[in-house]
């Protein structure tokens, strides 16, 4: 059995290009039942963002899994195959576990350990999981990532840090006064800027917000939009003083709020903190008023400074993450590897049974005057043995994880017990209800 | 028997310091474990001297350290539970060890003269003791709050950043710590003072003799209350919250300080008792 993936992603393809093999367009779950009816695919799990379209797969044979899936790419989302596969990527096993665990914990994404990826792999395998198309080997590969991606991001500083300016001023806003709701905000100026922070606030629960701009209507409209009260335009000292957080953004070409202006303010509301952002260009706040006690005064380049600093320090964190993923692709495939042993495990169960059963039939006249409590057990016991005898073959074989070791354990005990006929084809494993007494269970890590 | 909180309070000080620099869940709950283990530790060995002379050992300063830092750390353990916050730790362990690691060195334990034996004694010294170690706190607390206010205000959000709580909720905590500690200070002088005025007429102890308001021990910590209780005012009334009442509590622990250790020791004619 192998791992497969192919797909596409905002490094491989434009975005008119992935909008086009959107699956989310058609739903997944349809995708997932088109996708079932291929042959030599055993299990698969479709991961639909914005920015990827991935098919995840477990097969039998990846080169031809290769042209199928791109195939079904094509045909499925309607679209010539010759535009669509110079921007696909393929990997196979070891691979697909390394970009799986990649795109986890946010080090394939645009933005560097940004945190919806994660919710948005678990949300695609519980899909493709619900609806059954995922078995033993996509199960444990997923859950390994989830943890893989937790692990990293809580390890490391790859998810730290805002980095977009209104999530860094949200930040510094919680930083200063810890919960935002029973704060006052002031907007001046009824721009999109000054609408766009807003919605931001509003997300944050907070309550109160004042709107103030010189044309008052605009004021009105915005404060009507937003749920908020405007503010004439000669009210601006006032509404200062019981403002906790004021964001300016006017086209002004001279600062509206000078110092003093400032100065005044923060003494009527006895030094409570007052955080300025002044997102205006030119800048709306005399800089100057940085210097009060208790004002905390950002303008937007401060802001775009702090997430570039972010992103460079989430940068910094890459190389940690990336071996923390090396680390667990090589465990993942420990484990992988360990399943290679299983069907030989399984022939070798099935044959020793069939002996032990063959020679309790051959036994059966002289069986037959057994009463039925000793004929079982007399089953008992002979099953008892079979297991006891297989016991450590079986731990061995198990416990084999490099592929030659594998081959030349199955090769001998083919020869030696005979088993050639009943190794059967991978797919008779995957359906076959032992695994999971074989394995332990598909769910969690072995950890 | 000292030495064994000592190891312990420098050890779970490591601990603090692997959690603020890593802030991995594990080490934080691993910290927290190992204090309450050193603080129970603490209060044992501080039991047993209790046994040994028959009364709490707070008679000499040596004594009275010992139990200033088991109370702190039990104070900051309540405080850690309250608030969930750990990221202060690492500054106020550290210095629970080194103040530790004078009764380790100095390991005897002052018999009581008899004119210490009074109910009076008890109070007096256990609210003193509890006020400094919420002093402490506060101080602590306070040092936090301008190290992540300068963050801010210079505009390069870094280390501290990423692990300090708001700037409101340390102040809201400097403030309880403040509080609380004037409460205890104002309790524990007050009864001094009354008991001293029972006991002055009628005992000829030196040391007894020489407590006055001159008496270096005595008026230093006079002016630590006046300084805590201008604090209080100003934050309540002059709204000197913030940076200030910050630096305003670790120049008063400051004090508290330096009239507990070196004055104790050294300077005071009337606290002397060791």
């Amino acid at each position: 059995m192998n791992l497969f993936l192919l797909g596409a992603s905002h490094h491989s393809a434009p975005v008119n290009l992935r909008e086009r093999i959107d699956f989310t367009r058609r739903g997944v779950v349809d995708g997932l039942a088109e996708l079932a009816k291929l042959p030599g695919l055993s299990e698969a799990v479709i991961l639909s963002t914005c920015n990827r379209s991935e098919i995840y797969a477990a097969c039998d044979d990846p080169r031809v899994m290769r042209e199928t899936l791109a195939t079904f790419l094509s045909t499925y989302h309607d679209m010539p195959e010759s535009e669509l596969v110079p921007h696909l990527y393929t990997r196979t096993d070891a691979d697909v576990a390394r970009h799986l665990f990649r795109v986890a914990a946010g080090l394939d994404s645009l933005v560097v350990g940004e945190p919806q990826i994660l919710g948005q792999i678990k949300d695609a395998f519980t899909i493709a999981s619900e609806q059954n198309y995922t078995g033993v080997f996509l199960n444990r590969l997923f859950h390994w990532s989830f943890g893989v991606g937790k692990q990293i991001r809580s390890e490391t500083g790859i998810g730290e840090g805002a980095v977009s300016v209104s999530y860094a001023a949200i930040s510094l806003a919680r930083k200063i006064f810890g919960d935002l709701s029973p704060l006052r905000i002031f907007l001046v100026g009824a721009g999109e800027m000054a609408e766009l922070t807003a919605t931001h606030l509003r997300s944050q629960q907070v309550r109160q917000i004042g709107v103030a701009n010189r044309t008052a209507s605009h004021a009105a409209t915005l404060a009507a939009r937003i749920d908020g009260n405007a503010v004439a335009w000669e009210n601006i000292n006032s509404e200062l003083a019981s403002s906790d957080i004021v964001v300016t953004a006017t086209g002004s070409a001279s600062p509206i709020l000078t110092r003093n202006d400032i100065a005044a303010a923060m003494k009527n509301r006895r030094n409570r903190p007052l955080f300025i952002i002044d997102i205006g260009v030119p800048r709306d706040v005399d800089p100057a008023s940085g210097e009060i006690e208790q004002v905390f005064l950002y303008n937007i380049d401060d802001l775009r400074s702090i997430v570039k600093e972010n992103m460079a320090r989430r940068q910094t964190q890459v190389d940690a993450a990336e071996l923390m993923v090396d680390t667990e692709v090589d465990k993942f495939m420990t484990w992988l590897r360990s399943r290679a042993a299983i069907p030989t495990v399984i022939a070798l169960r099935e044959r020793f049974d069939s002996i032990r059963k063959a020679e309790l039939a051959r036994l059966e006249p002289k069986l037959a005057k057994l009463t039925p409590d000793a004929r079982a057990r007399l089953e008992e016991v002979t099953r008892l043995l079979v297991e006891k005898l297989l016991l450590a073959p079986t731990e061995q074989l198990k416990a084999t994880t490099d592929e030659e070791s594998v081959a030349a354990y199955a090769e001998t005990l083919n020869r030696l017990f005979k088993l050639q006929d009943q190794v059967s084809s991978p797919e008779s494993e995957i359906r076959n209800p032992l695994n999971d007494s074989v394995i332990s269970s598909p769910r969690g890590r072995d950890r | 028997m000292n030495s064994v909180p000592l190891v312990m309070y420098i050890v779970t000080s490591i601990a603090y310091a692997v959690y603020f620099a890593r802030r991995s869940d594990t080490a934080g709950r691993c910290s927290t474990l190992m204090l309450v283990g050193a603080s129970l530790t603490h209060t044992f060995v501080i039991g047993m001297h209790t046994m040994q002379v028959g009364h709490i050992p707070v008679v000499g300063t040596t004594g009275a350290i010992s139990v200033f830092v088991c109370l702190l750390a039990l104070s900051y353990l309540y405080t850690e539970t309250m608030t969930n916050e750990r990221a202060m730790g690492v500054f106020i362990v550290p210095l629970m060890a080194t103040l530790q690691a004078i009764p380790a060195v100095n390991q005897t334990v002052t018999a009581r003269p008899p004119v210490l034996e009074s109910a009076w004694f008890a109070v007096h010294v256990s609210s003193l003791l509890f006020a400094y170690a919420s002093f402490a706190l506060a101080c602590v607390i306070g040092v936090t709050y301008v190290l992540l206010f300068k963050e801010i205000k210079a505009k390069h959000l870094g280390f501290f950043y990423a692990r300090l709580p708001s700037l409101q909720v340390l102040d809201v905590m400097n403030g309880r710590a403040i509080t609380v500690g004037w409460l205890f200070l104002t309790v524990g002088l007050a009864v001094g003072g009354l008991w001293l005025a029972q006991l002055q007429p009628n005992t000829a102890d030196p040391r007894v003799q020489a407590m006055s308001l001159l008496d270096p021990k005595i008026f230093i910590v006079l002016l630590i209350w006046l300084v805590y209780s201008f604090e209080l005012y100003a934050r309540y009334s002059i709204g000197w919250s913030g940076r200030r009442a910050a630096v305003l509590s670790a120049v008063g622990f400051a004090i508290v300080l330096l009239n507990f250790v070196p004055v104790g020791y050294f300077v005071t004619q009337s606290h002397n008792f060791y």
